[in-house]
């Protein structure tokens, strides 16, 4: 996963991403995404999380490394604990180098997949670094490409925002006030 | 005409500072934001692309729809065809009854805005939030949006900490991010609550039944996530044929509508998505879909206006306009503002809500030129203002002066006896505004010219041509400026074509070109000048028909062949005109432009770019090189040198206190570059820019290129002689 067209895809993707308020990483493996991540969300305070545990998190148990860095996590019960908990982790389809775009596209139109991503003050989403793609209009192509459109397709770039008073920039409306992108190397296992 | 009441409605809206400011500080930092968010993308590849597959979703409405419900439909929406806003409430709220609905999110929509669907479930004892912070902000301000995508862009962080704080029962500082956090508490509760969540659309598609929404805050993804019941109410010209081609709409959207790359949260959601219920399942939720018409395919139907469904409401039209950045959204008067605003105004509303906004258009051009949909507003505009023209006829006075206009004897000897009456005068003071044409005005801020002593046409004949290797004739089409009041311009066109190889011709039947007519909304008198001034000018019989204004080049290239198209004749000889045609630094430069000369003294010039000549003709390069090869002049840019004086023909009688501030930003911008001289190319700016600078600035002087070529040009050639 070194090659330079990778390497160049996702500078481009941090470059956009930083530029509209949000952090971005990139790790070798499933376990240092999990040791990231627990450090991460240590230093903003968390105490508490909701974690949809997906592939990558449950390749570097997540759970139980947020665990031992004393953070309550809760993985299920999503509709009762998403309003209150401090942070949520969820696993993300593709990723626009162009925008710093994430991609969610669960076949299912998973609810709590929203729920982990909306409600939460902070949102870490983990990605493949394999799902990169370079343009917007190469992943309206690959959205197309599925057996059907997802239900839900959510493009994500950046906390929420609003300028609608007095048009100055004011992070955190409705949606998280901070995004935290990890990219993972290791491949998944049986995952396209 | 405006009346009294719009009259009043802009008054305040001017006199109002924080609107003036907020709107200021927005359209100032929006062109070069826009700009910024374009770079490395081919705006044009992505408008044509829009265009295309917007027009051709159009062209095939119906197949389009039937598809689009099919997709839905297949995939588990319920689709509901509303013929018009009536109905899209009554199916609403039928439903929200059905379902036992007591709460009710709603992420932004123009379209429930449009039908005023608010009313109607509140007054049904039902709980309605507006969610997007700006709809919030002017829902508990008992407002209107005043801007598609800035709802509450004229009130300050002061009005909405008052508004929260009466709403709220509790103190809420100005801050902003206070006032921001004090929304997130306060709708977090309503999004938990809610029972139906209600949406608009940016995109529908037909091929795979997809809606596709576009926000920053989040709120439409918590819309389409929490309540179990959810409708989305759509404007059947939101529909694109295939699900990529939303992906143009994608790129060009957020960029024109706030200059960002991508909208913090795009969302495509495709029939039913699984929810939460009350007793904690998790099924599919209650999923409608209303493609609504409401006065959109009358729209279609009008040939003039099928263009509205390339539209993608970006509201860039809105934001480069000069008339909305002073007045804002509130004085257009219904719920789409500015330049589309007042189209949509016309067909979704009624015709006589757009009667007084459609006066606002100053036809610069502008929001052509930024449109990603590829609209022509103006030409929209002045469809409408025609038709109201024709269908209520024109004050006495205006039409009047139009009919004294179009009557080249009596209007031309109108001209000879101001040049005579004026005399007694002091200097500059304009016997001219008694004139009954758009020469008169108001000489508040600025001054008049007086009327030359001898029209163009009379110092014609005694012009002595010389022609050296003669290449052909060329007529000149002198227009009401150059004949009666700038006749230099006419000689220095002269002087130049010559050097050239041709000779000119001044045919003596021409009058005016019938803009004024045009702009005001009276086509049959823009008629009567055309068929006047295409016997006249014989273009049959001339190698090319040149003006020094665009204006007048915009009527003989294309208004003539469009006020003429039902007769075959006029038409062929129209179109004959029309090829022929040319602004003078367009037609120098495509001569192959003027051998070096000038009398190398040093001149500092900026120039400003006319509206028509720019927008209409695409001259814009002409004249500077024109103006870079004369010896001592240097060309120094003003900023936003395209930007309109104000002028606008009848635009600065209508509305002075409009054209006066446009008209000092221009100043203001040419004081800036510390030119001694501001070239243009149409008399129209030079009777304006003059005008205003002669009470600001007298030091700075206004000049046509033509009369700019003439002047180094001549003093060179004596300087030689001798």
């Amino acid at each position: 996963m070194g090659t330079s067209r990778t390497i160049e895809l996702y500078e481009k993707f941090k470059v956009k991403l930083e530029a509209v308020s949000g952090e971005c990483y990139r790790v070798k493996t499933a376990k240092e995404a999990g040791e990231l991540v627990s450090k991460v969300l240590r230093q903003k305070g968390v105490q508490d999380v909701a974690l949809l545990d997906g592939l990558i998190s449950q390749m570097g148990n997540f759970a139980l490394q947020l665990g031992e860095a004393g953070i309550a996590v809760k993985l299920d019960h999503f509709r009762e604990v998403t309003p209150d908990v401090q942070a949520g982790i969820s696993q993300v389809n593709y990723a626009i180098a162009e925008l710093g775009t994430l991609v969610q596209a669960d076949a299912d139109a998973n609810v709590d997949q929203r729920l982990c991503s909306t409600l939460v003050p902070i949102h870490v989403a983990l990605v493949s670094t394999s799902k990169l793609i370079p343009t917007l209009m190469d992943t309206m192509a690959t959205l197309h490409r599925l057996p059907q459109i997802p239900g839900f397709v959510g493009f994500i770039t950046g906390p929420s925002r609003t300028s609608d008073i007095e048009r100055v920039l004011t992070i955190g409306v409705h949606g998280p006030k901070q995004l935290v992108v990890v990219f993972v190397d290791e491949q998944e296992e049986g995952v396209a | 005409m405006a009346d009294k009441q719009f009259k009043k409605k802009i008054g305040d809206a001017l006199g109002n500072n924080v609107l003036r400011g907020a709107l200021g500080r927005f359209g100032d930092a929006y062109t070069i934001a826009r700009e910024k968010a374009y770079e490395g993308y081919d705006f044009k590849a992505i408008r044509d692309n829009i265009e295309r597959v917007k027009s051709s979703a159009a062209s095939h409405l119906d197949e389009m729809l039937d598809q689009f419900e099919k997709e839905a439909t297949a995939r588990g929406a319920k689709v509901y065809r509303a013929t018009t806003g009536e109905d899209a409430k009554q199916y609403i709220l039928d439903l929200a009854k059905s379902q036992g609905v007591k709460r009710i999110v709603k992420s932004k929509s123009m379209a429930t805005e449009e039908i005023l669907l608010n009313k109607t479930l509140l007054s049904e004892g039902m709980d309605v939030q507006e969610t997007d912070l700006g709809e919030w902000i002017v829902q508990l301000a008992g407002q209107h949006p005043s801007h598609m995508v800035m709802p509450a862009i004229h009130m300050t962080k002061e009005e909405v900490a008052d508004t929260f704080t009466n709403h709220l029962n509790r103190l809420n500082e100005p801050e902003i991010s206070e006032l921001v956090k004090t929304a997130r508490v306060e709708l977090r509760k309503k999004f938990l609550e809610a029972d139906m969540g209600i949406s608009g659309a940016n995109i529908a598609v037909a091929e795979t039944g997809t809606l596709i929404m576009m926000t920053n805050e989040g709120n439409a993804r918590l819309t389409a996530t929490l309540p179990p019941v959810h409708v989305y109410l759509v404007g059947i010209e939101k529909i694109v044929p295939k699900f990529e081609d939303a992906g143009y709409i994608i790129q060009a959207l957020p960029r024109s509508a706030t200059a960002q790359q991508i909208t913090s949260y795009v969302s495509m959601v495709t029939g039913p998505t699984p929810a939460y219920y009350s007793d904690g399942t998790v099924k599919d939720k209650e999923f409608h879909i209303i493609l609504m018409d409401n006065g959109r395919r009358k729209m279609y139907e009008d040939e003039k206006f099928k263009k509205t469904f390339q539209c993608i409401r970006c509201a860039s039209c809105l934001n480069v306009c000069p008339a909305f950045q002073l007045v804002g959204g509130h004085v257009y008067g219904h719920i789409y503002t500015g330049g589309i605003g007042t189209i949509l105004t016309n067909f979704l509303n009624s015709e006589k809500d757009a009667q007084n906004p459609q006066n606002l258009c100053l036809q610069c051009g502008k929001c052509s030129e930024v449109c990603p949909g590829k609209l022509d507003i103006p030409e929209m505009i002045l469809e409408i203002r025609n038709r109201i023209g024709e269908k209520e006829g024109l004050p006495f006075t205006q039409r009047f002066a139009l009919d004294v206009v179009s009557n080249r004897r009596l209007f031309h000897a109108l001209l000879r006896t101001a040049s005579i009456a004026q005399k007694p005068f002091a200097k500059g003071q304009p016997v001219i505004r008694h004139l009954p044409m758009f020469l008169s005005g108001l000489t508040e801020k600025k001054s008049l010219p007086t009327v030359a002593k001898v029209p163009f046409r009379d110092v014609f004949k005694t012009i002595k041509q010389e022609v050296k290797k003669r290449k052909g004739t060329i007529a000149l089409y002198a227009g009401c400026l150059i004949d009666f009041v700038y006749p230099k311009i006419g000689e220095g066109m002269i002087v130049a074509l010559n050097e050239k190889g041709y000779e000119v011709v001044f045919p003596e039947g021409q009058s005016c070109c019938g803009a004024p007519a045009t702009y005001m909304g009276d086509r049959k008198n823009a008629r009567i000048c055309a068929i006047r001034n295409i016997e006249a000018l014989e273009a049959e019989k001339v190698d090319y028909v040149v003006t020094a204004c665009p204006t007048c080049t915009h009527a003989l290239i294309d208004s003539f062949k469009e006020l003429l198209e039902d007769d075959p004749a006029l038409a062929a000889r129209a179109e004959e005109l029309s090829r022929k045609s040319r602004d003078i630094s367009k037609l120098l430069f495509d001569l192959g432009g003027l051998s070096s000369g000038g009398d190398g003294e040093p001149l500092k010039v900026t120039y400003h770019d006319s509206c028509h000549l720019k927008r209409k003709r695409g001259v814009s390069a002409e004249p500077r090189k024109l103006l870079s090869a004369t010896l001592g002049v240097e060309l120094i840019e003003m900023n936003e040198s395209d930007r309109c004086c104000g002028f606008a023909g009848s635009y600065s009688i209508k509305f002075p206190e409009l054209s006066g501030p446009i008209m000092e930003r221009k100043l203001t911008n040419i004081e800036a570059t510390g030119a001694d001289v501001v070239v243009v190319d149409c008399p129209g700016c030079l009777m304006q820019i003059s005008g205003g600078l002669d009470k600001q600035n007298p030091k700075i002087k206004v000049i046509h290129t033509a009369e700019l070529l003439l002047e180094k040009r001549k003093k060179s050639q004596k300087r030689n002689k001798k």
